[in-house]
């Protein structure tokens, strides 16, 4: 526990020096692709426990992560100007942030609780139909809301809260916040697959009914899954709200949620490494293409070669990009010529 | 695996390769001697058709102004970028035109959800904003810089529940409308607002949520009351569905509605269910003013298809943005802002217009009357004229 703490304040500093080299060297273009490289591992990386290890196949994570979304911006928005109007941004504070991301990834955890105990009869295609029904009531739950906006949702979310020292940086403290959450969620989610939870997960994967047999209660552990990937899908909801300073019930489409299996599909599914890949290679494909699509003058383009991308992936290594092996210290040593043998005693 | 590796590997190079060169072409700092302008629009995607019209009359006009020299001997340079019809990525694309293509002004975006996520960016770097099109009234709303040359929706609204109680004398309305959606559902508001204002009634609503096709059950509630025209604030691909089950169910009464109606299918849709039908439009494609024959004689001949109101905005957003580089008195993002606030009395092809306090375009509409397959212009209200 303590080391982990220990490890977890290394990386908020890590974090921190990270946010500091993005806004005093970094173009702001490549700024913007690293923070929703970040995001996008938040959301994968959540998704990756109930899709990966508890392999309860949801499709409903744009679902969880609107309600985190619609819960934390609105508390930001009411704890620093008090009212729902329009004019310039200014920053929220740090305690009413932490706040507004607690109060977010809790009410997607409850809302995972919620979804998850009435559809753990369900199996395969039945449960992700099952979620993706749940994300668009959800959607459209939100977008009869006229107190949040309605279909334009809620606009003028305040920035990400300031931190000591940060007043003259221009892109601001949003690399910060995003990744120390990216840390968080794989620091939590690396010592989850070790612990006697996470091999319990890949039991109810792998046969329902030995882990049963075995004194698992496959019931809780899939709720229990739920709650953990809903938790960081609302997490990611509220970073999004303050990133982009608004948020639509339609930015949770059901489009986002396959977006987010894509990147688990094409990393590896139930690999912690696979998730951060594909989430990175689903987020910057397009960005790089862009270029390609305007010299050509083919708009539409990426969506072609991205199509083309997944089919040859499905077609010469279904199981992803790492399968489900992870990226360890070990397996840099044996990639290294010669590292290998030394390793062996 | 391993070849499958290195070539994975080798094309992520090239991506990368083709990416930084492109990027570094367009930081040249040569490039400062003429104007850049930043244009985001959905060019491919679900609207990909919204973001091509208005793409094509941001070029004819830019293409007229640099044929006459540009503005004070400086050529005007379009950067274009694709929002792929997504909301999120109008937000990184503005980026991209804020920071790397260093743009003075932008002009986007037609979809009201991407020019809210957009405007922060530019309200935060400083650079003025011109929508061509998005009518809904939060826009404007998003900071200081943010401007645009249509008229909004409240207006819209309240003009055709005016030309419903005076000119067409109707003091029972019925209404039909998405209510999921925000364009359908905020015209209503403001129809059914200043309707009962001016002392009419509305008999009868109806509304519908998502992408449906069947529309009895809603079309008869609303026909039952017999009110004496219905307001359906849908658009174009809604509009014929509806049209067609109000003629079969017998109802006579002519219906209206908003510019969402506007398409070149719209009378091809709709058959001959529409005829007699009116909807507010932002100009008249009649009009002999030459400044419109100009226009819709340009288009035609650069484009080879029919111009549409969509296309005359964005050719209007950049003769305001070159109005107000005159009057701002340079080329600089500060100056452009002053310029626009400053626009009064600006002649568009869609009407003559001021720039208000609230950086809104206080313009006219135009309503249409559908006659065969005419388009007939029979009254235009002015902003004044709605009290």
């Amino acid at each position: 526990m303590a080391r982990n703490l220990l490890v977890m304040l290394g990386l908020l500093a890590g974090c921190y020096g990270f946010n500091f080299v993005m806004a005093e060297f970094i173009e702001v273009v490549y700024v913007d692709y690293i923070n929703l490289c970040g995001l996008a591992i938040i959301l994968a990386v959540g998704l990756n426990v109930i899709n990966g290890l508890a392999g309860q196949f949801s499709l409903g994570h744009a679902g969880f992560m609107s309600v985190g979304a619609f819960a934390g911006a609105y508390a930001s928005i009411m704890l620093t100007y008090g009212v729902i109007e329009s004019g310039p941004l200014s920053f929220v504070s740090m305690g009413s942030f932490l706040l507004c991301l607690a109060l977010s990834g809790l009410s997607a955890a409850a809302v995972g609780a919620l979804v998850g105990a009435p559809t753990l009869r369900l199996k395969g295609d039945y449960l992700a139909i099952a979620t993706l029904g749940f994300a668009e009531i959800t959607r459209i739950v939100l977008t009869a809301q006229d107190a949040i906006g309605g279909p334009t949702g809620l606009k003028r979310i305040p920035k990400m809260p300031l931190l000591p020292g940060s007043e003259k940086w221009d892109g601001g403290t949003s690399t910060f916040w995003i990744y120390a959450f990216v840390c968080l969620v794989i620091l939590l989610s690396v010592n989850l697959q070790r612990s006697t939870f996470g091999r319990a997960l890949i039991c109810v994967r792998e046969n329902e009914l030995a882990a049963e047999t075995m004194g698992v209660r496959a019931s809780r552990m899939k709720i229990m899954a739920f709650v953990y990937g809903a938790f960081f899908a609302g997490i990611a909801g509220c970073l999004y709200a303050h990133y982009q300073h608004s948020v639509r019930p339609d930015d949770f489409t059901t489009v986002r949620s396959i977006e987010v299996v894509v990147m688990l599909v094409l990393g590896g599914l139930g690999s912690l490494t696979g998730a951060v890949v594909g989430a990175v290679i689903v987020t910057l494909l397009p960005q790089f293409l862009r270029p390609l699509e305007e010299s050509l003058g083919l708009s539409g383009l990426s969506m072609v070669v991205y199509a083309a991308l997944l089919l040859l992936m499905m077609l010469f290594r279904p199981q992803g990009i790492f399968g489900q092996r992870e990226l360890s210290l070990k397996l840099l040593r044996r990639l290294v010529p010669g590292g290998g043998k030394e390793s062996r005693p | 695996m391993n070849r499958l590796w290195m070539a994975t590997s080798a094309m992520a190079l090239v991506l990368l390769g083709v990416h930084l060169t492109a990027c570094k072409q367009s930081s040249d700092p040569a490039a400062s001697e003429d104007i850049p302008i930043g244009v985001y629009l959905s060019l491919s995607g679900a609207n990909a058709d919204f973001g091509v019209t208005t793409k094509n009359g941001i070029d004819l006009a830019v293409e007229e102004i640099n044929a006459a020299g540009g503005i004070g001997g400086k050529k005007i340079r379009v950067i274009a970028k694709d929002t792929r019809s997504k909301p999120e990525e109008a937000q990184t694309v503005a980026k991209q035109l804020a920071t790397q293509d260093k743009v003075v002004a932008a002009i986007g975006s037609v979809e009201s959800g991407q020019s809210i996520k957009a405007a922060p960016v530019f309200q935060e770097a400083g650079i003025p904003m011109v929508s061509p099109s998005s009518t809904n009234p939060d826009v404007t709303k998003q900071g200081d810089r943010i401007f645009r040359v249509c008229y909004l929706d409240d207006f819209q609204g309240q003009a055709c529940a005016d030309f419903a109680f005076k000119d067409m004398k109707a003091t029972k309305a019925g209404l039909l409308y998405a209510a999921d959606d925000d364009y359908s559902k905020g015209l209503a508001g403001f129809f059914r607002e200043h309707f009962k204002k001016l002392g009419g009634e509305i008999v009868a609503e109806a509304t519908f949520q998502g992408d449906v096709s069947e529309f009895k059950d809603q079309v008869s509630a609303v026909a039952a009351k017999e009110p004496a025209l219905v307001f359906v604030p849908v658009y174009y691909s809604k509009i014929g569905l509806i049209a067609r089950e109000f003629r079969k169910q017998g109802f006579k009464g002519p219906l209206l509605g908003g510019d969402g109606w506007e398409s070149e299918q719209l009378v091809q849709l709709a058959g001959e269910t529409l005829e007699g039908c009116y909807f507010g439009y932002h100009y008249d494609p009649e009009d002999a003013d030459p400044k419109v024959q100009g226009y819709i004689k340009g288009y035609r001949e650069k484009f080879k298809k029919e111009p549409n109101s969509l296309s005359a905005l964005g050719y209007d957003a950049v003769y305001a943005i070159k109005q107000a580089i005159e009057l701002g008195g340079g080329p600089g993002r500060d100056q452009i802002t002053e310029g626009l606030r400053k626009i009064r009395g600006f002649k568009g092809v869609t009407g003559t217009f001021d720039i208000d306090e609230n950086r809104n375009a206080r313009k006219p509409i135009t309503m249409l009357k559908i006659g065969g397959t005419d388009l007939k212009k029979v009254k235009v209200i002015q902003p004044g004229d709605i009290k």
